[in-house]
């Protein structure tokens, strides 16, 4: 009985895993097809079922009739980057305020506060990509870095926030109250005792922050144009194009690249329970 | 009594505040209005716009679909999630190595593995039908059929988010006490009661706040249409914010577009707190 | 050196009492113990004072300046929590040199100090550790001497031994008071649920009760001389035993223990009367030590309802015709609950209140009468 029961468990694992895995096979070997591999029909093995060729993978690098991937590369970056730091600084702040303090404004409380951080997440990026068009442009911040930073700002605030609030309110308050008593104001015992005590829940806002600020599409695709292009933009941009599946496969496997490595980093950290203090 | 907290909370608060504000102030207002490419510009025409969308069978049609898509997705997603994290909670040979392959498809960027997608469910040189055709069977018209695009959208947020899910879920596993379940054992109580008794009530708090997070993100399913379907075939896998995408960026109709997002906006904001008593309700019952 | 003057302290959260109108006036060099059971508002009290709760009315004094409205990072206080609290990122060198790096003294120079408290409360080998692989009467070595160091006028500690085991308890205890010794200028105010900790240690006993002090003054004169029955009951453990009385101007007859000739209560004062001692006749209650009922084949009966083994020590309740009664044992026995002793009084200090529950009297019985 314990046998099947095992053999059933690595079933459903190796079941999921081949789903997982699937696509990225998939890009995988179609990124070193060239025409014919493609338009054949689907193959898989290479060197038997079709000729590997390096040409998709030349063209993301400035090759002949491809796209310079590193630009939007680095754009991603910086924009990703500055975005979820600020994001983390404010909404870290924010969090803490919210959960050692009461603050009251007419009838609006600490809960409401909360919840009107959480709730700018419901809203579509289509709803907010017209205004935001309109408003960067009367800024003179469209198709800027900076304009993107100011946006993506909106968008992953709440997430440190909401991550954050959580987190602190599972640190005990009398710490707070011990280093208000050794001398330290609420501004240095936010820097000094409960900031160096917060790790796990900084590396969780982050790397949910990295996410969904690399990941974007929407308000990069409406917001940006031909001086700054993101990465998510710059490869659906190739799709459609005549369809050069060897390049696309090639370039979504670049940009899913680095967060991969975060996957890594955040098993690691799961497994030394740094999580548990972190998501409640 | 401490004047420093207002120092905490205002930077992100107002920072925010002044992001948000002028965008949907501005939504608000231009609803009132029927701006599009033959007359730009605000005026106003009072309700109007409200009053078309409350016999657009296409929006609604659009906010159903949507309900089936997110919470279907979501519900997929979150036994999915709880199955894989308790299958690699406890020992397992190359536990580590299948935590972080089961934690990479949410690491990736949504569209960029729609397109990869897309290639994958093409008809005549998808690998998907390929397999298909390689064991007998037929391939099958993945993206050009109401129903299985539909399907094949739903997979795509599945392989996407079920990570989500399982990253949150196994988070809380991992924190829970031994104690109860020591004493489940000493009960003598097998794995499947052990699990409904123990391990499931204790995960009530975190379940509750993966799910309502999750159906939040889900309920802007956008990116996978987009690349896949474009709404199609028809209007079969056309959910509410490509709809408000269509008549707003594409038909340029931006009076009418912000009046369906604003009534999108309340709707949503009323659900989920509904969503959330309910959840909370249903997960944290009473233990007598 | 200054004062630390409470003047009408009141504290309401949520319609609940937790202070009610306190006033008290504590000078340097004093240990004053908060004696009182769990909700009594010791901590309450401790916290009000530290600034950590905002208080509905009254007024605290430190010398000439006001405390009220000043935060607790500008109060010169210190606190020993019941938890272990220490900062789980720092070494337990940085975590004693914490307060003293707070208030502007130099990092070698805080160090310095930090080390020599360290090596007073016997932790120098852990200087390097962090606080998290220590064990519980170590950590809270750590948080003693952190408070210590910070050298403030006034002392607080909030139950500080209650989570440590009971060997760690007395030893600690010991040296708590070693180390409180000779700081004359400090004002430490101590909160604790245990009598003898509190006989053992202060120099002022505060009795607390439903957020109110009902007693206040040298351990021993409280000890002797509770002042109701509400203080007898705080400032005797194990249990002191409350029976109804009826006194005549010859004799008194008391619940379920019976017929007492006068002298048998007051022999050692040579009462001939009643009146004498400043009582009427009518009814009284009185107060038994537990240890002043002894196991006497000639006693009588009683039915174990619960028996507790604590050190070398035996309590035991009774039920005595309805009556509930506890007896101390200086030994270990094992009564069987059910079982059946015999049980009389051996009287040595009698306390008498009225029927409204104030001492009206405390009587010494002439040795060996019973």
């Amino acid at each position: 009985m314990k046998t099947l029961y095992l053999a059933i468990k690595y079933l459903a694992i190796l079941v999921w895993s081949c789903f997982v895995v699937f696509p990225f096979l998939w890009a995988l070997t179609t990124s070193f097809k060239t025409a014919n591999g493609v338009t054949g029909g689907a193959t898989w093995i290479p060197w038997l079922q079709y000729e590997p060729s390096m040409h998709g993978w030349k063209t993301l690098f400035g090759g002949a009739g491809g796209t310079d991937i590193t630009g939007p590369y680095l754009n991603s970056i910086i924009v990703t980057g500055s975005a979820s730091l600020i994001s983390i600084v404010l909404g870290t702040l924010a969090a803490y305020g919210l959960s050692r303090f009461t603050f009251k404004a007419g009838f609006v409380r600490n809960g409401d506060i909360t919840f009107f951080f959480i709730s700018q997440r419901i809203m579509p990026p289509i709803v907010l990509a017209i205004p935001f068009f309109l408003l960067l442009r009367q800024l003179g911040l469209l198709d800027t870095l900076a304009g993107l930073v100011l946006v993506y700002i909106a968008l992953l605030l709440p997430i440190a926030v909401w991550v954050m609030v959580d987190f602190f309110n599972n640190v005990p308050r009398q710490l707070d109250e011990m280093a208000w008593l050794d001398g330290c104001t609420p501004m240095t015992t936010f820097y000094r005792v409960i900031l160096p005590n917060s790790v796990p829940g900084l590396i969780v806002a982050g790397m949910f922050c990295l996410i969904f600020g690399w990941n974007d599409f929407f308000f990069a695709f409406t917001l940006t144009f031909t001086n700054t292009q993101l990465l998510p933009v710059a490869i659906v941009a190739l799709n459609s194009s005549v369809t050069p599946w060897w390049s696309l496969s090639a370039s979504a496997l670049i940009s899913v690249a680095p967060l991969i490595l975060l996957a890594f980093v955040v098993e690691r950290f799961l497994s030394r329970g740094g999580l548990a203090g972190a998501v409640r | 009594m401490y004047r420093q907290k207002h120092l905490f909370l205002l930077p992100g608060l107002l920072v925010l505040v002044a992001i948000i504000i002028f965008p949907l102030l501005f939504t608000i207002r231009v609803s009132f209005s029927s701006w599009d490419v033959f007359q730009p510009g605000l005026d106003w025409i009072g309700g109007e716009n409200y009053g078309r969308l409350l016999e657009d069978a296409r929006y609604w049609g659009a906010l159903g679909r949507l309900l089936v898509m997110a919470v279907g997705t979501v519900l997929i997603q979150y036994v999915l999630g709880f199955a894989l994290a308790l299958l690699v909670w406890g020992d397992l040979r190359a536990r580590r190595f299948f935590r972080v392959l089961f934690l990479v498809p949410m690491m990736t960027t949504p569209v960029v593995m729609s397109v990869i997608w897309r290639t994958v469910f093409h008809e005549s040189i998808g690998p998907l039908n390929g397999i298909l055709q390689a064991v007998g069977l037929h391939g099958l018209p993945w993206l050009s059929e109401p129903t299985l695009a539909f399907i094949s959208v739903m997979m795509v947020e599945i392989w996407q988010w079920t990570p989500f899910m399982f990253l949150l879920l196994l988070a809380g596993l991992v924190s829970l006490p031994r104690e109860p379940y020591l004493a489940a054992k000493i009960d003598g109580a097998g794995p499947i009661r052990t699990f409904f008794a123990v391990t499931f009530p204790a995960m009530a708090g975190i379940s509750i706040a993966a799910i309502l997070i999750r159906l939040i993100e889900a309920s802007k399913i956008m990116e996978s249409v987009y690349v896949m379907t474009s709404g199609g075939p028809g209007t079969a896998t056309e959910t509410s914010s490509y709809y408000i995408y269509i008549r707003g960026l594409r038909d340029f109709q931006l009076g009418y577009a912000s009046s369906l997002s604003v009534t999108y906006l309340v709707i949503m904001i009323i659900s989920l707190t509904i969503i959330a008593k309910v959840l909370v309700r249903f997960f944290v019952k009473d233990r007598t | 050196m200054s004062a630390l003057t409470l003047q009408n302290l009141n504290l309401t959260v949520d319609d609940e009492i937790w202070l009610d109108d306190i006033s008290l006036h504590l000078e340097p060099g004093g240990l004053y113990t908060l004696l009182g059971r769990t909700g009594a508002g010791k901590t309450s009290l401790i916290r009000a004072i530290a600034g950590l709760e905002d208080l509905n009315g009254g007024r605290i004094w430190h010398g000439d300046t006001c405390w009220n409205g000043l935060a607790p990072w500008r109060r010169p206080v210190a606190m020993v929590y019941q938890q272990f609290i220490n900062y789980p990122h720092l070494s337990v060198l940085d975590n004693v040199a914490f307060p003293l790096r707070r208030a502007g003294v130099g990092a070698e120079e805080a160090r310095e100090r930090a080390r020599g408290m360290i090596d007073k409360v016997g932790l120098s080998p852990m200087a390097g550790r962090r606080p998290g692989e220590l064990s519980g009467g170590q950590q809270q070595r750590v948080a003693i001497a952190r408070a210590l160091t910070k050298d403030a006028p006034v002392l607080l500690l909030d139950e500080p031994l209650v989570n440590l085991d009971y060997k760690l308890r007395e030893q600690l205890r010991e040296d708590l008071v070693e180390l409180l010794a000779g700081r004359r200028s400090t004002i430490v105010i101590y909160a604790s649920t245990e009598p003898s900790e509190a006989l053992q240690m202060s120099s002022r006993l505060l009795l607390m009760e439903e957020g109110r002090v009902v007693q206040e003054g040298l351990p021993r004169a409280v000890f002797d001389a509770p002042a109701s029955i509400g203080a007898a009951r705080i400032v005797n453990d194990p249990p002191i035993n409350i029976l109804s009385m009826t006194l005549d101007s010859d004799a008194a007859e008391v619940e379920s223990l019976g017929y007492f000739p006068l002298d048998a209560l007051f022999g050692r004062e040579r009462l001939a009367d009643i009146g004498e001692a400043g009582l009427a006749p009518g009814q009284y209650y009185i107060g038994l030590r537990a240890s002043d009922l002894q196991l006497a084949p000639e006693g009588r009966p009683a039915e174990v309802t619960l028996t507790e083994v604590s050190g070398s020590e035996t309590i035991t309740h009774l039920d005595m015709a309805g009556c509930h009664l506890v007896l101390h044992e200086r030994a270990v026995v094992n009564h069987r609950v059910g079982s059946q002793i015999h049980v009389r009084p051996r009287l040595s200090t009698v306390f008498i209140f009225d029927r409204n529950g104030a001492l009206a009297h405390v009587a010494h019985p002439a040795r060996g009468m019973d």
